[in-house]
């Protein structure tokens, strides 16, 4: 019997019960008989050398297991620096602190409140060393925050690592095509701007957190991780031990947004599990979060030439990535984001500049976007200016522009199933960008802007997928995506069940257990569903495969319609066996040429997003509110059309926040001033346009599972700039700093008014 | 957290012995949302509480009394005082102020007393029970006394309170005659402290104004009166004029007072202060929209 | 009472229990240590967020900001008593169809937010919603979802009572 079809189905999460009742696993929760709990000592200076540390107070505190520092771990781990990009984060501070909160010791205690107060008696004495804040200034600075770079070699696409000696920079992205320079002297008209984007944090609801237990020939680690099979990899390094004695497992993810990935917590509760020979938890608090990792501050140069037709005829952009102390994965954001930074048009020539530098701020990683939101945040910013400029209605100055189906990309890379051109006009119509716009009466201003951006996956990379099916027929499917609320679990079971003909709620999928889940290279960048989609197809063909051959085997005719469960019967003479499906899915990648960063095959797909935005300004108060938000995306063929709309709105509800509300302030010293929610404000309730809508177009990813791509990130792409180019709309003034907030509009609206407000 | 003496006496008699006014480290424990803020962040690290949940009669209700006059205990919760018929029939500020007050769950547990004895600045009832002319009752081992809201908070958290000294009660005039409001400025997001607080009492028969009580809150060191802009507004008849004028002398006269902070620079929100009072003025007198927004 | 644990007795999702805690602890913190309670889970630790929402005496509380030792004499519900009988209260059930979540670690506050909003008003408005939930985060950006769920929610109790 036909079961219904599966993907395309508005299915709830499998894990759905679990969620409303509270009793869904989070490692969170997670506590193991014996366990300590760790707290961490950490660093209230941004640079400096470390003189002493006297931990005997806290070490004769009743309770107390052990105070660890850096010269206990390197007892069990020489070497104890890890990264995904490079090695040069230490396990705790050696020697050296590079920003404020590092950690320099670990307490451990049964008790965490005891743990805690330990914590407070550890005293450190610092030698303080000039700082290094701003990105631009790390790229000439004489401050340098590492003496000497260990490049990783961990990922394909990061073997040319470098890193520049004697300076700050981490990684040079160059894309040269055509010929700018050229372009400018001849051109019509040349415009160009600068843009800034504020660090800003993740913050998961579910504080980052890992446990470790240890035996002799093995070590387990529970971990809130976004790449069980990377921080494997990567434990199994730092130890010299083969990766089969590392076992990394995961449960539910209490969000996730890219602040989980690669290694975090791992390498820390591992060695003090080793240390201490018990399991040991490191539970980050939500203050601690902001010390961990951050998005990213950004600083973007962007300067364009047109043409008579308002043609953009050439663009160059020069990026300075803020990389923090660490590299973490910036060198990635830098390098991938740098592909697209030019902006979803059509241009002859450019010319791309991206520099991911260290400074002595908080480690900056991936987070929902990789960099892409505040490449959008400067091009289309700069894109509507020059609009503007030029008389040009928005819309059709990009219809003139957009890059089209079968174009080369400003790497050389053709787009294939982008449609750009179809998402720029939906938003149009659905926003009637072509109906006179009610202007608002009185101080109250009302204005609309859009804003397109697109971006490439991150590749190569690997998934691996293992489909199992039971004696009874029962489908379970082995992945190691990890499900952090966008849904994956529910995508990969009715791909499964797609392919095996079942209901896609009795499919089970296994979370994340090296022991027992294959290869995958992370949850992130919204690679999930093409690449694990896809493997899992592939597996579940290959179980639909064996188990025809089973059927031939059993001298059954094709198509004879005998179920599951008797085949195995038949062929065991009881409820007995299993069939085992697997495959893995590794696309193609041509990786860009060094000195011009061409390259044909930069992506296995593109994602697509735009942004409406319909809003009110106070022009007496700078105030916005927010009337309308519109996203519409290429996903390629929704699987999960409900889980969709909710990462769509999800996403723009995100970028909200960092457009509107969130920064991280940092004083001149480094010192972080607002790591709470307390001070630094994320989204309610209140702060939601008066309507969202999301939607995506009709479209298919050849190459995807059953036409679908990626979705996770591409709501957020257009926020920033379509709000700031709807506030110009409103009252005439350009803002080019992130975020955007009420004092910020009214002191461009006086300045515009050549009545400037006082600065105090 | 370290360990401390909790006691959770039965009478204020017994709450008041357990006191002691030379230890700042003991203190009173209302509904203790301010104080496990400050105990979380090790800034407060107390070595007794006195919980004050197990009082029950005067000091844990709310009465009306036939002249008019609230009669509020301390601890009675900002969720009670919000619901109550009796606020809103006599003070219905007050509960349109608490609705956007922190959030339903603090108000649960947050008490009257705890807000007053608090001395946080940034608070907005303070404000308001200022405006409506409100007194506080205190009790301690010279027996009772009172003072008007605005003498309790003598600087930045510092309340004229001793350290034996407890909050029994709120007591709100009756209001004849009088019109309220309190407008609450939040500059991050919507939900937030406030950057300004701006509660306003006027007598008045149409645009014809007897008396106005003015006070700013949450952008000074401590709650602050605006006498120069009650005294333009005293005897005069409104109009778009009037009121703007108010709005230019209110943030004049309030501009050394006011604080910057992360909630923004001083130079704005002298800028909103001069706004949102001639449009709350407009609100309260029903004069044309001056600048309204919503 | 002093410094050293005491026992407390108090009422657990409509049972008796007692436990030994210490002054200083949360109430976050006993739930999960003493009884293996994890609907209530610390977040922001600072009453911001609603990840840690339970009932005291009926009404909701921040559990990271309260003592444990507070709750000696009365009655606290978490969200794993919604579902006691094996069914699902009607605000979950609206949770479920309306796609209120996606990582779930706010769910279990905003249900409970839910169903005390509820109780107050029966058929709240857009106002009273955001009002009602505004000290609820949810990082995910589900808040279109969840204002969903609640008017879902209200028209199943409704439907019931009715
Ligand atoms: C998440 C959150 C959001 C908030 N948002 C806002 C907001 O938007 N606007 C706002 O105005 N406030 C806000 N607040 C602050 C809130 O108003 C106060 O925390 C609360 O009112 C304090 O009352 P309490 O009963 O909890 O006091 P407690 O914490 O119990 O006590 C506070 C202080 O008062 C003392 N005290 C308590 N009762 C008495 C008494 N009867 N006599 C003498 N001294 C006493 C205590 O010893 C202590 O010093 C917020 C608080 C939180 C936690
Ligand atoms: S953890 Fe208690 S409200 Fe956020
Ligand atoms: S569903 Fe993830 S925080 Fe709300």
């Amino acid at each position: 019997m036909r079961a219904a079809r599966q993907v395309g189905r508005s299915l709830p999460r499998l894990e759905a019960r679990a969620k409303v009742t509270g009793r869904a696993e989070y490692i969170h929760n997670l506590q193991l008989p014996g366990m300590l709990y760790g707290k961490l000592v950490r660093s209230p200076i941004a640079h400096g050398t470390i003189r002493r540390i006297d931990a005997e107070a806290a070490r004769a505190m009743a309770g107390v297991h052990a105070v660890i520092t850096s010269a206990e771990v390197r007892q069990i781990i020489p070497s104890p620096y890890y990264g995904p990009a490079f090695h040069d984060q230490p396990i705790l501070a050696i020697d050296k602190v590079r920003h404020i909160g590092e950690p320099v010791a670990a307490v451990l205690a049964a008790d965490a409140a005891i743990a805690e107060a330990a914590a407070q008696l550890v005293t450190v004495e610092y030698d303080e060393l000039p700082g290094i804040f701003d990105e631009v200034e790390a790229a000439t600075s004489p401050v340098l925050v590492h003496e000497a770079l260990k490049p990783a070699g961990t990922f394909a696409d990061l073997k040319h690592l470098g890193g520049k000696r004697g300076t700050n920079v981490a990684l040079e992205f160059r894309l040269r095509r055509g010929d700018v320079e050229r372009a400018f002297a001849a051109a019509g008209q040349v415009f160009e701007h600068s843009f800034r984007s504020q660090p800003v944090m993740h913050t998961p609801l579910e504080p980052m957190v890992a446990l470790a237990e240890a035996t002799e020939a093995s070590v387990t680690i529970h971990t809130a991780s976004q790449s069980p099979s990377f921080v494997r990899i990567e434990i199994a390094r730092l130890l010299g031990w083969p990766e089969n004695r590392v076992r990394v497992r995961t449960a539910y993810l209490g969000g996730g947004f890219g602040a989980k990935l690669y290694i975090k917590l791992e390498a820390l509760v591992t060695a003090l599990a080793l240390l201490a020979r018990r399991p040991v938890k490191v539970s980050l608090t939500m203050e601690e979060q902001f010390y961990t990792i951050t998005r990213h501050a950004c600083t973007v140069r962007i300067k364009s030439a047109v043409d008579r037709d308002g043609r953009i005829t050439a663009r160059r952009c020069e990026v300075w990535w803020n990389g923090g102390a660490y590299a973490d994965i910036g060198p990635r954001v830098t390098q991938k984001s740098g592909f697209t930074a030019a902006g979803p048009y059509d241009i002859e020539n450019v010319a791309i500049d991206s520099v991911a530098l260290y400074t002595n701020r908080p480690p900056a990683g991936a987070l929902r976007g990789f960099g892409i939101p505040q490449l959008v945040w400067a091009y289309e910013s700069h894109t509507d200016l020059i609009a503007r400029a030029l008389a040009l209605d928005p819309v059709e100055f990009r219809r003139r522009n957009i890059l089209r189906e079968g174009r080369p990309q400003a790497t050389g890379t053709v787009m294939r199933d982008a449609a750009i051109a179809a998402v720029l006009e939906r938003l149009a119509q659905k926003l009637e960008w072509g109906r006179p716009f009610e202007r608002g009466t009185g101080p109250v201003k009302r204005g609309r802007g859009i804003a397109l951006g697109f971006k490439a996956s991150i590749s190569p990379t690997a998934s691996v997928a293992l489909v199992t099916i039971a004696a009874d027929g029962s489908c379970a499917v082995q992945c190691g995506t990890v499900d952090m609320g966008q849904g994956s679990d529910t995508a990969m079971a009715q791909i499964a069940a797609e392919v095996l003909n079942l209901p896609a709620e009795s499919v089970r999928i296994v979370h994340p257990d090296t022991d027992v889940t294959p290869y995958d290279m992370a949850t992130l960048g919204s690679r999930s569903t093409f690449h694990m989609g896809n493997a899992v197809k592939r597996a579940a063909e290959d179980a639909r495969d064996k188990l025809a051959a089973l059927a031939a085997e059993l001298g059954l005719p094709p198509g004879a319609n005998v179920e599951i469960a008797e085949l195995f019967r038949r062929r065991y003479g009881m409820q007995a066996g299993t069939i085992i499906g697997t495959a893995s899915f590794l696309p193609s990648y041509a990786p860009p040429d060094l000195a011009t960063g061409l390259t044909d095959n930069a992506t296995p797909f593109w994602m697509v997003g735009a942004t409406g935005v319909e809003l009110e300004v106070d022009s007496e108060t700078g105030r916005v509110r927010l009337l309308r938000l519109v996203t519409v995306a290429d996903v390629g063929t929704p699987l999960n059309p409900r889980i969709v709309e909710t990462q769509l709105s999800g996403a723009a509800i995100m970028q909200l926040g960092f457009t509107l509300l969130e920064s991280m302030e940092f004083d001149r010293d480094g010192q972080l001033k607002n790591p709470s929610f307390a001070d630094y404000k994320i989204p309610g309730l209140g702060d939601l346009p008066a309507r969202i809508e999301s939607e995506t177009v009709a479209a298919s990813q050849h190459s995807g599972p059953f036409g679908a791509k990626g979705v996770g990130e591409s709501g957020t792409f257009g926020v920033s700039p379509a709000i700031a180019n709807a506030i110009h709309d409103a009252v005439g003034v350009r803002l080019t700093s992130l975020p955007l907030t009420p004092e910020a509009i009214y002191r461009a609206i006086r300045a515009a008014a050549g009545d400037s407000l006082a600065e105090e | 957290m370290m360990p401390f003496d909790l006691v959770e006496p039965g009478t204020l008699r017994e709450a008041l012995a357990l006191l002691d006014p030379e230890d700042s480290a003991v203190r009173a424990f209302a509904g203790g949302t301010a104080l496990m803020l400050m105990m979380k962040s090790g800034f407060f690290r107390p070595k007794r509480l006195v919980s004050l949940n197990a009082l029950a009669g005067d000091v844990a209700s709310l009465s009306l009394s036939p002249t008019g006059e609230l009669r509020i205990g301390a601890m009675v919760r900002l969720a009670e005082l919000e619901r109550a018929p009796e606020i809103r029939r006599a003070a219905p500020v007050i509960a349109a102020a608490l609705r956007r007050h922190s959030n339903p769950r603090v108000r649960n547990v947050a008490t009257v007393g705890g807000n007053l004895a608090h001395g946080d600045p940034h608070m907005d009832l303070p404000p308001v029970l200022i405006a409506l002319g409100a007194e506080v009752e205190i009790e301690g081992p010279a027996g009772r006394r009172r003072l008007p809201v605005d003498g309790l908070v003598s600087g930045y958290y510092e309340t004229v309170l001793r350290g034996d000294e407890l909050i029994v009660a709120a007591i709100v005039p009756p209001q004849p005659r009088r019109r309220a409001l309190y407008v609450k400025c939040t500059t991050r997001a919507a939900d937030d402290w406030p950057a300004l607080g701006l509660a306003l009492s006027l007598e008045a028969d149409g645009a014809a104004i007897r008396a106005a009580t003015i006070v700013l809150g949450a952008a000074t060191e401590r709650p602050m009166r605006l006498a120069q802009a009650e005294s333009l507004l005293a005897g005069r008849t409104a109009d778009a004029a009037l009121i703007g004028e108010a709005g230019r002398v209110a943030a004049a006269e309030a501009a050394a007072a006011i604080i910057a902070d992360a909630r923004g620079s001083s130079a704005y929100k002298r800028r909103l202060l001069e706004v949102e009072l001639r449009r709350a003025l407009a609100r309260l007198l029903d004069l044309p929209a001056a600048g309204e927004t919503r | 009472m002093s410094a050293a644990p005491r026992t407390i007795r108090f009422t657990l999702n409509g049972r008796t229990v007692a436990a030994e805690v210490a002054p200083q602890e949360s109430l976050v913190t006993m739930l999960r240590d003493r009884f293996a309670l994890y609907g209530a889970r610390e977040s922001c630790g600072q009453g911001l967020c609603g990840c840690c929402t339970v009932l005291v005496d009926g009404r909701a509380v921040s559990s990271c900001l309260a003592l444990a030792a507070l709750v000696d004499g009365r009655a606290v519900t978490t969200i794993e008593h919604l579902d006691a009988d094996g069914t699902l209260d009607p605000v979950q059930q609206a949770f479920i169809e309306a796609g209120a979540f996606q990582c779930g670690f706010c769910t279990p506050g905003f249900v409970l937010m839910t169903r005390q909003l509820l109780e107050q008003h029966p058929d709240p408005g857009d106002d009273d919603i955001r009002h009602y939930l505004a000290g609820n985060l949810c990082r995910c950006g589900a808040y279109p979802e969840i204002v969903q769920a609640v008017k879902l929610a209200a028209a199943k109790r409704r439907g019931a009572a009715g």
